[in-house]
C-alpha cells in the first residue's frame, strides 16, 4: 500500500541489499510516495478541496450569507455573456496583459542590455530596477495613487510641468486609467523581466560576438543573430510569467482604483470579487472565477506546449 | 430573483444538504473529517478562541465612521456591566464588508457588527435579516419609539433587527469666509438662486463645489440631495410605485435630477477631475478655504472640521435647493449605519443587552453628538449640531430616506457610482445611465 | 558589448542608463521627501526638497500602525511557512521527479494545475474549514494556507531541478546501504541548494506582501501582517499624505533591507526560478 510496486522500469539492476529494507521494498530506487504524501494532504486541503468545492458554487444562486441556495445550472455563465461589466472586465483583462506583456518585456529588455554592458554603474543600476519586486504591490498602488493624482503641482503631472508638459488626469479619465494602472505594474515589475533576460545574456558566449565581429556585422546584426536567438528561453519565460500576472491582477487594481472610474478599470478579478462581496452574489461571483481560471489554465498550457515543442526541436 | 430559471430552479436545498452532496462527490478523500466537520458546524459560529473564562467577551466590527461613538459608549457599558468586555475593530467601509461578509457567509460572524440601514447593499438590514443572521431586537424598549418614517430603515416584516442613533442629512458643508469673500450674502433657497451662489464663487477664482468623485460613495450625494425635489416632493409614494414595476428611474424625475448634476460640471462649477480627486481631497480643499462647498452626509461634519484645524467654525451646513419654488424643495435625511447583534453568537443574550444599552436615551444622545446626527429620539439632554439646525423644519413633513435603502438589490447602488462617474468623464448619456440603473434595478 | 573597451559609446550608454535610473526613482524621490515634509510644506510645493525635514510622520506612523506586531505577525508567517514549504516540497518533488510511474506524473500535473487555479475560487470554502478547524485569526491559519497555496509552485521548482540531477549520488550512497529518507536528506537535499535558495526567495517575497488572504483571515484578529496594517493605516489617515508615506516608508523598509543586504543572491534567486 504505501509502497510503488512495480520496480522502476529502467531497472538500473542494483540488489537492495542493505539493513534498513522497508524503505526500498520491492528494489526499486524511486523513492517512496510516502515522501508526497506530506505536501499532497497539505496541498488537497487548502487548494484542491476548496476550489472543487467553490466550482460547485458557480452553479448555484447562494447569496454568500445565509442557508438556502438552489442549483441554476448554467444560468450563471449565461448571464454574463449579457453582462456588460463582465465582458467589459474580460476586454479589460485582456487589454491589460497584451500591455504589460509587451511594454514590460520591452522595457526589462532593453535595461537589461543597458545593464549588460561594459557600464560602470551597472552594479547600481540593477539594484535600483529591481528593487520594486520585492515591495507590496498594495504598496507600491498607494504610492502611485498619489504619482497619478490630477493635481497640477503634483506628482506625475508636477514632473510634466517642469518639462513645460501639461498634466493629465491619470486614473479619473476612464480612457487613461487602465494605461496608468498598467504603467505602475510595469514600473514595478521590469526589473522582473530585466534579470531573467541578463540571466539569458550571460548564458551567450562572447566568442559567438568576436566571431560576428571579425565577419563585419554591426551591433543590430549582432543583437538580431547572436542575441535574440539566445534569448529565447529567457523570452518564454518572462511571456508566461506577465501572462499569467496579468490576467490575475488584482491587489493593484483593487488598492488604486477599485474598478473605476464607471468600470474602466475593472477586471475578471475585481469583478468577481464585487460579485461575492458587494453585490451579494457569490454564485455568480464563483462562474466568474472558474471563467479566470480556464483562461489561465488555456494560455499556460499553450505557452508551455510551445516551450517544449521549441525545447524538442533544438 | 435575479436571473433566468432553470428546471433545478425550485429545487432549494440547504446548505446542509449541498455540503453532504460535495461530501459524497468525495472530492477530498484526504480531508473526510474536516469535509463532515463543515456541514455540522455551521450553526457554533461563536468567537473563535474566545477563551474560558468567566468574563463575556463580545466582539465589534465596524465601519471607521463608528469608531468615535462605539469608543465612548463602551467605556460607559464597562462602568455599566464589568463583568462583559467589548472588543472593538474598525476599518475602511470596503474593507469591513469584504470581511464581515466572509465571516457571515462562514457562519463566524462577530457577536455585533455594522449593519447597514433598510436594503440595497450587501451589507444592509434586509440582505442580512433575510438570510436570518441577525439577532430579532424587537423586544427592546427603544424599538417602541423609532419614528414611523424610519420604520423601513429598522425593520423587515414588523421585527427590528438594527440599531442606530439617528439620522442625518444630505447638503452643503461650506466655508462661510469663501462664500463672504465672493460676496454671497443670503444662503441660496432655490435652484436659481443656488446657480447664482455657485457663479459668483466661481468668479471669485475658487471652484464653487469640490467633489471627490474618484471616491465611490461621494458620486451618488449630489443626487440624492435633488431627487427629493425632483422625484419625492411630486410623488411621495414613488419608492412603492417602483417596486411595485410602476415607476422607472429614466421615466421620472431622476433625469431632471441628472441633467442638474450636468448642469453643475457643464458650467464648470466643480473643481477640475472630479474623477481622479478622493473625498479626502474634497473634505481639506472646503475646510482649508480654496473651494466653496461640498456636497455631503452631515455625518462628515467632523472629518471637515478636523481638517479645518483652527478655523472649524468657518464650517456650516444648508439644504441644496433642488426646486425652483421654495416650497416645493425636499431633502434626504437617513438613518445612520448602525449596528445589529448576529443570531449566530453565543453571547447572544450580552450582545442584545449591549444594543438595548445603546437603545438608552443617554446613549442615543452621545452617540448622535459625536458623529452629528440628530438623536433618534430626543429629550432635554439631546443636542442638535447648530451646522443641521436649517434642515429641522422639513424634517418633519418634506424629508425623505436616502434612496439606496429602499432599493431591492445591492446591485443599483454601486451602478449609479458607476454611472456618474462615467458621466462626468462625458463617456456616458443620461439616457444610458438612467437604462444601466433600471437593468440593475430589475434583477 | 561587454567585450567592448571603455570608449564614447560606453559612456553615453552609461548616461542614458543614468538618465533611465533617475527618472525611474522619481516615483522613490516622492516618497520619501514627502514622508518628510509637514501639511503645509506638502501644500505649497509637493516636489521641492523637504526644508527643514522633520521625522514627526515617522514616529506618529510607527505608533498609529501598529507596525511592531505586524512586524513580528509577517516574520513568524513567513518563516514557519518556507520552513514547512521547503521540507514538504523538497520530499514530494524527489518523489516527483524520481518516480518512472503514472502515478508519480499524474500527482506531478495535479500539483502543477495549482498554478493556475485562481485562489478566489476556493476563497469561501477554504474560509469555512480554516474557521471549522479554529484557525482563523492565528498564525497557524496562515501558516497552513501559504503552505498549501505555495506548494505547487516549490514543487514545480523542485521537481525541475532534481531531474537535472544525476541519479548516480543517490544511487551510490542506497549501494552503500544507505535508505531513502538517508540517501535523501544526507546526499540529495544538500545538492538541492541552489534551488532551495530560490524556493525560499520567491516565497518569501510572495508571502511578505501577500495581501488579499491576511486580510480576509486576519483582519481584526491583532494578529495582522505588514501589509494589511498599512492598507488599514492609510484608509484612516488617507488625506495626511506626509504620514501615509511615512507609513509606506516603515512597512516597505525591512523588506528592502533584506534586499539590499542580500541583493546578489535575491536577484539570482528571481532570475534563476523558472529555468528548472
Amino acid at each position: 500500500m504505501s509502497v510503488t510496486t512495480r520496480p522502476a522500469a529502467a531497472a538500473e539492476a542494483v540488489p537492495a541489499a542493505g539493513p534498513r529494507r522497508r524503505w526500498r521494498r520491492g528494489g526499486a530506487l524511486s523513492p517512496p510516495w510516502l515522501f508526497a504524501a506530506p505536501a499532497l494532504f497539505v496541498y488537497a486541503v487548502v487548494v484542491l478541496y476548496p476550489s472543487i468545492a467553490g466550482v460547485l458554487y458557480a452553479f448555484t444562486d447562494w447569496s454568500g450569507i445565509g442557508g438556502e441556495m438552489s442549483f441554476v445550472g448554467l444560468a450563471n455563465f449565461r448571464a454574463m455573456l449579457d453582462d456588460e461589466q463582465a465582458l467589459g472586465s474580460i476586454a479589460n483583462t485582456l487589454l491589460l496583459t497584451v500591455a504589460i506583456l509587451v511594454v514590460q518585456n520591452g522595457v526589462g529588455l532593453l535595461l537589461a542590455l543597458g545593464v549588460h554592458a561594459r557600464i560602470k554603474s551597472k552594479a547600481l543600476l540593477r539594484v535600483i530596477f529591481f528593487a520594486p519586486v520585492v515591495v507590496s504591490p498594495v504598496m507600491i498602488a498607494f504610492l502611485w495613487k498619489y504619482i497619478y493624482n490630477p493635481a497640477p503641482d503634483a506628482g506625475l503631472n508636477g514632473l510634466l510641468a517642469v518639462f513645460g508638459l501639461p498634466g493629465r488626469d491619470w486614473l479619473g479619465d476612464p480612457s487613461l486609467a487602465l494605461w496608468s494602472i498598467a504603467g505602475m505594474v510595469i514600473w514595478q515589475n521590469a526589473g522582473y523581466s530585466m534579470v531573467i533576460f541578463l540571466a539569458g545574456l550571460e548564458g551567450v558566449p562572447a566568442e559567438l560576438h568576436e566571431a560576428a565581429m571579425i565577419d563585419g556585422a554591426g551591433p543590430f546584426q549582432r543583437f538580431r543573430y547572436v542575441t535574440w536567438p539566445l534569448l529565447a528561453p529567457a523570452l518564454t519565460i518572462n511571456l508566461m510569467l506577465s501572462t499569467i500576472g496579468g490576467l490575475k491582477l488584482f491587489d493593484q487594481v483593487f488598492a488604486a482604483t477599485n474598478g473605476g472610474p464607471g468600470y474602466a478599470t475593472e477586471t475578471l478579478s475585481t469583478v468577481l470579487y464585487k460579485q461575492a462581496f458587494v453585490y451579494g452574489d457569490f454564485g455568480y461571483s464563483t462562474a466568474v472565477a472558474l471563467v479566470l481560471a480556464l483562461f489561465v489554465a488555456a494560455v499556460s498550457f499553450v505557452q508551455i506546449s510551445y516551450l517544449r515543442s521549441r525545447e524538442v526541436a533544438q | 430573483m435575479s436571473r433566468e430559471s432553470d428546471w433545478l430552479r425550485e429545487a432549494r436545498i440547504s446548505r446542509a444538504q449541498f455540503f453532504r452532496m460535495m461530501g459524497g462527490l468525495a472530492v477530498a478523500a484526504a480531508a473526510p473529517a474536516a469535509l463532515s466537520a463543515c456541514s455540522t458546524q455551521q450553526n457554533t459560529g461563536a468567537t473563535a478562541g474566545a477563551g474560558g473564562d468567566a468574563a463575556t467577551a463580545l466582539k465589534f466590527i465596524g465601519v471607521a465612521d463608528q469608531k468615535a461613538p462605539m469608543d465612548e459608549l463602551v467605556a460607559a457599558y464597562r462602568k455599566v456591566k464589568p463583568g462583559v468586555t467589548i472588543t472593538t475593530s474598525f476599518a475602511p467601509t470596503d474593507q469591513v464588508q469584504t470581511s464581515v461578509r466572509t465571516q457571515l457567509g462562514a457562519g463566524n460572524a462577530p457577536d455585533l457588527h455594522v449593519v447597514y440601514p433598510g436594503n440595497g447593499s450587501a451589507m444592509s438590514m434586509t440582505q442580512i435579516a433575510q438570510a436570518g443572521l441577525l439577532a430579532d431586537l424587537s423586544a427592546q424598549a427603544w424599538t417602541t419609539t423609532i419614528p414611523s418614517g424610519f420604520k423601513p430603515a429598522f425593520q423587515l416584516d414588523g421585527k427590528t433587527y438594527m440599531f442606530s442613533a439617528g439620522s442625518s442629512v444630505i447638503g452643503a458643508i461650506y466655508n462661510k469666509k469663501v462664500f463672504e469673500e465672493a460676496g454671497v450674502g443670503e444662503l441660496p433657497t432655490t435652484w436659481s438662486e443656488f446657480l447664482a451662489a455657485c457663479e459668483k464663487i466661481k468668479k471669485s477664482g475658487k471652484p464653487p463645489i469640490a467633489l471627490g468623485a474618484q471616491t465611490p460613495w461621494v458620486t451618488q450625494l449630489i443626487t440624492y440631495a435633488l431627487v427629493p425635489s425632483t422625484v419625492y416632493a411630486k410623488d411621495p409614494a414613488f419608492d412603492d410605485k417602483q417596486l411595485a414595476g410602476q415607476a422607472t428611474f429614466a421615466g421620472s424625475g431622476w433625469r431632471q435630477a441628472m441633467e442638474m448634476y450636468l448642469e453643475l460640471h457643464k458650467r464648470g462649477y466643480f473643481n477640475d477631475n472630479p474623477n481622479g480627486t478622493t473625498f479626502e481631497q474634497q473634505t481639506s480643499m472646503v475646510a482649508t478655504g480654496k473651494a466653496g462647498m461640498a456636497i455631503q452626509v452631515s455625518a462628515v461634519l467632523p472629518d471637515f472640521r478636523k481638517a479645518a484645524a483652527g478655523d472649524a467654525a468657518d464650517l456650516s451646513m444648508f439644504p441644496v435647493p433642488g426646486a425652483d419654488d421654495a416650497a416645493q424643495v425636499w431633502i434626504p435625511a437617513g438613518v445612520v449605519v448602525g449596528l445589529g447583534a448576529s443570531a449566530k453568537s453565543g453571547n447572544l443574550a450580552e450582545a442584545t443587552a449591549f444594543i438595548d444599552f445603546l437603545g438608552r436615551q443617554e446613549s442615543i444622545n452621545a452617540w448622535a453628538k459625536a458623529i452629528a446626527a440628530i438623536p433618534l429620539t430626543q429629550d432635554s439632554g439631546s443636542t442638535i449640531d447648530p451646522a443641521v439646525e436649517s434642515f429641522l423644519p422639513f424634517t418633519k413633513d418634506r424629508a425623505v430616506p436616502f434612496m439606496d435603502q429602499r432599493w431591492p438589490n445591492a446591485e443599483v447602488q454601486p451602478t449609479h457610482f458607476a454611472v456618474i462617474q462615467e458621466l462626468l468623464a462625458g463617456k456616458s448619456t443620461i439616457d444610458e445611465a438612467l437604462k444601466k440603473m433600471d437593468e440593475a434595478y430589475q434583477k | 558589448m561587454s567585450h567592448v573597451r571603455y570608449g564614447r559609446r560606453t559612456f553615453l550608454l552609461e548616461l542614458v542608463m543614468i538618465a533611465a535610473a533617475v527618472a525611474f526613482m522619481f516615483p522613490v524621490y516622492a516618497l520619501i521627501t514627502l514622508s518628510l515634509k509637514d501639511p503645509g510644506q506638502i501644500a505649497e510645493s509637493p516636489l521641492s526638497l523637504p526644508a527643514p525635514p522633520t521625522a514627526r510622520n515617522f514616529t506618529a506612523a510607527w505608533s498609529s500602525a501598529a507596525l511592531g506586531p505586524s512586524l513580528v505577525n509577517s516574520t513568524v508567517i513567513t518563516v514557519a511557512s518556507l520552513v514547512a514549504l521547503v521540507a514538504l516540497g523538497s520530499f514530494a518533488a524527489y518523489f516527483l521527479a524520481r518516480a518512472r510511474t503514472r502515478l508519480g506524473y499524474g500527482l506531478y500535473i495535479l500539483f502543477l494545475l495549482g498554478i493556475v487555479l485562481p485562489f478566489q475560487l476556493g476563497m469561501i470554502p477554504l474560509y469555512q474549514l480554516v474557521n471549522n478547524l479554529g484557525l482563523l485569526g492565528t498564525h497557524a491559519g496562515m501558516i497552513v494556507f501559504y503552505t498549501g497555496i505555495q506548494l505547487p509552485f516549490t514543487v514545480f521548482l523542485y521537481t525541475g531541478f532534481i531531474r537535472a540531477l544525476p541519479r548516480e549520488y543517490a544511487s551510490a550512497a542506497q549501494i552503500d546501504g544507505a535508505s531513502h529518507l538517508v540517501a535523501f536528506t544526507r546526499v540529495v537535499f544538500p545538492l538541492l541548494r541552489p534551488i532551495t535558495g530560490t524556493v525560499l526567495i520567491l516565497n518569501a517575497v510572495f508571502i511578505w506582501n501577500d495581501f488579499f488572504t491576511p486580510l480576509l483571515y486576519l483582519g481584526g484578529s491583532g494578529f495582522e501582517t505588514v501589509p494589511v496594517s498599512i492598507f488599514a493605516f492609510v484608509g484612516q489617515y488617507v488625506s495626511d499624505y506626509g504620514l501615509v508615506f511615512a507609513g509606506l516608508v516603515l512597512g516597505a523598509l525591512p523588506i528592502v533591507v533584506v534586499f539590499l543586504l542580500l541583493q546578489r543572491y535575491v536577484i539570482k534567486g528571481f532570475s534563476s526560478g523558472l529555468k528548472g
